[in-house]
């Protein structure tokens, strides 16, 4: 289970941000201002460093930091 | 080029005369050139915060706000592909800077060249990192030379000869890093920050209002009169697939810059740079914001106008005196500071490997501390030279280095990974790699992929095809790094199996 979160973890900012921005790329909706594609990477930018903050909390519980 | 503001060059200048002298102050302590990790690394006792500045003043620099805003003046938003890069590329380095820190630590090495020659006990392959270091990074205090030389052409025009004030003001730089070290683009890398930070949000806000009466009617605007703009292209030389592989290339690069390891190195422990990795991304919010400046230049000025001097004949336009000239300062820092931290890179890497490693390896102590520390001058006089000599289109050219720094990546951090990996089949993979991306660069052969993309996947597969043939000396061999990284952390495992 905790194997599994930590692969969502890290990968999901390379999807996000990489692989599906050929889907992303497109002005509609626009939203809190911002054509689609700006959100999108706006969004990441936020949620990039919980993925990390989640990956550093998973490792630290399984001592595997030091 | 008309007349320049009189106003906003006084406050220019008298900002990067502030930061100068702050920059020398920095330096009273003796202490900060007693050695060559006191003087490029700060002895490594920065904490979190001091990295973070550190770290922000070296990669957004005067390039990334006038670079950006041009290429989106042009571009559109191909301009976007800095933001999943840098923050790919914070996120990437949680997984290998601890790490390579911690040996860096251990050893006390200052340079990642350095960290090459230990691994691999070769003096060739720590040569060869550092002189690949040292031809990126020079024309990459270029682009921070031209930086500063367009904000003073467009001040200052009809009031000071631009070239002398420009060599002046490098010229200083370069004394105060010979004097201060690290410690003097530290503390002037916080008034950079808080500057840049301050000036982008105002002119976020105050620009929209000023020309369209508010955000949401500025993008009404982009979206009614430019739509092309907001969107990557699907096709041509530079799509959506030149997008995804150049922000993935330059966030595997992005660590390998001289300036970046510099500025890593300082942090006093794995944690403070774990907690930078993961707060660095929100820098980036910053350069979101700074691409949409490049679109506001777009529909406010006269077509025509050299997308170079986007950003600064917009902040002219719409500001002029006291606005323009805290803008304008802001950038002019913006340069000078990363190309301090540069030029500290640029000269270890010099000093320890190409002059010690290859031509006088029994210079140390005080005599390699004043080698290290007079490169400076050569650094700077270098780029000095090229950027007037030969002024270059602003992003191209750091592009074209980015492709070529990623090469030293599987040296670097799959080393930290893999034991068996050789020496030899790492040496040849790294000159595959720099070959392939120069004969794609200069062929024009990339196909819409970005060209280090292909080096990268040529030194890959070559390090990987060749390793079989080597791996029996690399296995058998060990050295003080090796048994750190490896021998060290397998029996950490076991203790951590055993405890679970």
């Amino acid at each position: 289970m905790k194997k599994l979160l930590l692969i969502v973890l890290i990968s999901a900012p390379f999807i996000a941000q990489l692989v599906v921005l050929p889907f992303v790329n497109r002005i509609d909706p626009i939203i809190f201002g911002l054509p689609f594609l700006q959100f999108w990477l706006f969004l990441w930018i936020v949620l990039t460093p919980f993925c990390t903050l989640g990956i550093y909390q998973l490792q630290k519980s399984e001592g595997s930091l030091d | 080029m008309q007349q320049g503001n009189l106003t906003a060059l006084s406050i220019t200048i008298f900002i990067i005369l502030t930061v100068v002298l702050i920059g020398f102050l920095a330096g009273r302590d003796k202490a900060t050139r007693s050695s060559v990790e006191e003087w490029s690394v700060g002895g490594r006792r920065f904490g979190g915060l001091l990295v973070w500045f550190l770290v922000g003043a070296d990669l957004y620099t005067a390039y990334t706000f006038l670079g950006l805003t041009s290429t989106a003046y042009t571009a559109g938003s191909l301009a976007f592909f800095a933001i999943p890069y840098s923050v790919l590329a914070y996120f990437i380095s949680y997984f290998f800077l601890p790490k390579l820190w911690k040996v860096a630590n251990e050893h006390k090495l200052t340079t990642l060249a350095d960290y090459a020659r230990e691994r691999f006990d070769s003096k060739l392959l720590s040569s060869l990192i550092a002189i690949v270091g040292v031809l990126m990074l020079i024309p990459y205090i270029c682009l921070q030379l031209s930086g500063i030389q367009d904000t003073l052409q467009v001040a200052g025009t009809g009031f000071i000869n631009v070239k002398v004030v420009v060599i002046t003001s490098f010229l200083l730089v370069a004394l105060y890093t010979f004097f201060s070290g690290i410690k003097g683009p530290t503390y002037t890398a916080i008034i950079k920050d808080v500057l840049v930070w301050a000036i982008m949000l105002f002119m976020v806000v105050s620009l929209p209002i000023m020309h369209f009466g508010g955000w949401n009617p500025m993008v009404d605007k982009i979206v009614t009169e430019a739509p092309h703009l907001l969107t990557i292209p699907d096709s041509g030389p530079k799509g959506v697939t030149w997008f995804i592989t150049a922000a993935f290339v330059s966030s595997l690069a992005l660590f390998m810059w001289a300036h970046a390891a510099t500025g890593v190195f300082t942090a006093k422990s794995a944690d403070a740079i774990r907690k930078n990795a993961l707060f660095l991304p929100l820098y980036n919010i910053v350069l979101i914001l700074v691409v949409f400046l490049g679109f506001i230049a777009f529909l406010v000025l006269p077509d025509g106008t050299d997308p170079r001097f986007a950003l600064l004949a917009l902040i002219q336009t719409s500001y002029g005196g006291i606005g323009q000239g805290l803008a304008y300062s802001t950038i002019a820092l913006a340069s000078l500071i990363p190309c301090s931290i540069m030029a500290i890179g640029a000269s270890n890497l010099f000093a320890n490997n190409i002059y010690r490693d290859l031509i006088n390896p029994k210079v140390k102590g005080p005599k390699l501390t004043m080698i290290t520390r007079g490169m400076v001058f050569v650094v700077i006089g270098l780029a000095l030279l090229f950027g007037l000599v030969f002024p270059q289109a602003l992003v191209s050219l750091q592009l074209l280095g980015v492709s070529g720094m990623v090469q030293i990546f599987p040296a670097i951090v799959i080393s930290l990974f893999w034991r068996s990996q050789s020496r030899e089949a790492t040496i040849i993979g790294l000159i595959v790699g720099l070959v392939v991306t120069f004969t794609v660069y200069s062929t024009g052969t990339s196909l819409g992929i970005y060209e280090g993309f292909w080096g990268l996947m040529a030194n890959f597969i070559t390090v990987v095809g060749l390793n079989p043939f080597f791996v029996k000396k690399a296995k058998h061999s060990s050295n003080a790094v090796k048994k750190y990284l490896f021998d060290q952390s397998s029996k950490e495992e076991q203790l951590v199996r055993k405890g679970a």
